[in-house]
């Protein structure tokens, strides 16, 4: 049965329809929940919210978008509600996370090359790197960035999900890459900083 | 000489393969001279990649247990079973 079937039928009041359209929504929305909060209740929290919310909306479902991807819409919003008033870090403007000279030989200039991480760190610790640093980022940051490299939406899905301008979503995406990358190579400076 | 940084906006598109024509050859050269701008990519390219290869989490059985039950109570009162 193809997911408008489905949707057809939960409409109308099966829940064993409903059922299987989100089985494999759960563990999504939950990784996706867990990355943006840094945290197992919020995430859990989100999770049970977004699918009670879902049953409350389900008949005004249009298939216009995906059932994930409206899923996502609602557990977005959840996230918001819920972190809301978190204090996260700010992000600065676009140039200040590139290296300002060209490649001459000034050493003030040069950026750090971090090699391999895998050889500085278990994977188990780079996890909770990677973690931090993401629940780190203000979500306007942070849910761009992981629906495009986490959940492989395209970039016109997130900014109509988002409710952003194409490049809107492009610069967010492009900002909290750039921001992550300097919060790892960071942490890599530290830990290569201590070996020596 | 190509100033570093001009095609920031299009950086991720050229990591991700997205990128091509004479913008993408473009970038391609100026990252074979200059040393900087390539670990910014190789760097960027990394971000990604370690973000990708994180622990794939599952929403704990006793939360899913409890999950089927609030929805299903919420179903049969929204449907009037
Ligand atoms: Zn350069």
């Amino acid at each position: 049965m193809d997911e408008k079937e489905l949707v057809k039928r939960a409409q109308s009041g099966d829940f064993d329809a409903f059922s299987r359209l989100i089985t494999e929504q759960k563990d999504k929305i939950y990784r996706l929940a867990l990355k943006l909060t840094g945290n197992r209740e919020d995430a859990e929290d989100i999770v049970q919210e977004t699918f009670l919310k879902a049953v409350d909306n389900i008949d005004k479902f249009r298939l216009e978008s995906s059932f994930g991807t409206w899923l996502y819409t609602i557990a977005l919003n959840n996230v918001r509600a819920h972190m809301g008033s978190r204090k996260k870090m700010t992000l600065k403007p676009i140039e200040e996370y590139l290296p300002s000279g060209h490649s001459d030989e000034n050493t003030h200039t040069q950026l750090f090359d971090w090699g391999d991480p895998h050889q500085l760190f278990e994977q188990k610790q780079l996890d909770q790197i990677i973690e931090s640093a993401l629940a780190a980022l203000p979500q306007k940051y942070s849910m761009p960035f992981m629906l495009r490299y986490m959940e492989d939406l395209s970039v016109k899905d997130i900014a109509r999900i988002l409710k952003l301008s194409l490049p809107a979503a492009k610069s967010r995406i492009l900002r909290a890459r750039l921001a992550l990358r300097e919060q790892l190579a960071e942490h890599f400076r530290e830990k290569i900083d201590e070996k020596v | 000489m190509k100033k570093c940084n001009q095609n920031i906006q299009n950086i991720c598109d050229y990591i991700d393969g997205e990128l091509d024509g004479s913008l993408c050859e473009e970038i391609d050269k100026h990252l074979k001279e200059c040393r900087n701008c390539r670990i910014m990519v190789d760097t960027l390219r990394q971000t990604v990649v370690l973000c990708r290869e994180g622990r794939q989490e599952h929403l704990p059985a006793e939360i899913e247990n409890k999950l089927n039950d609030a929805l299903r109570r919420k179903w049969e009162k929204k449907f009037k079973k």
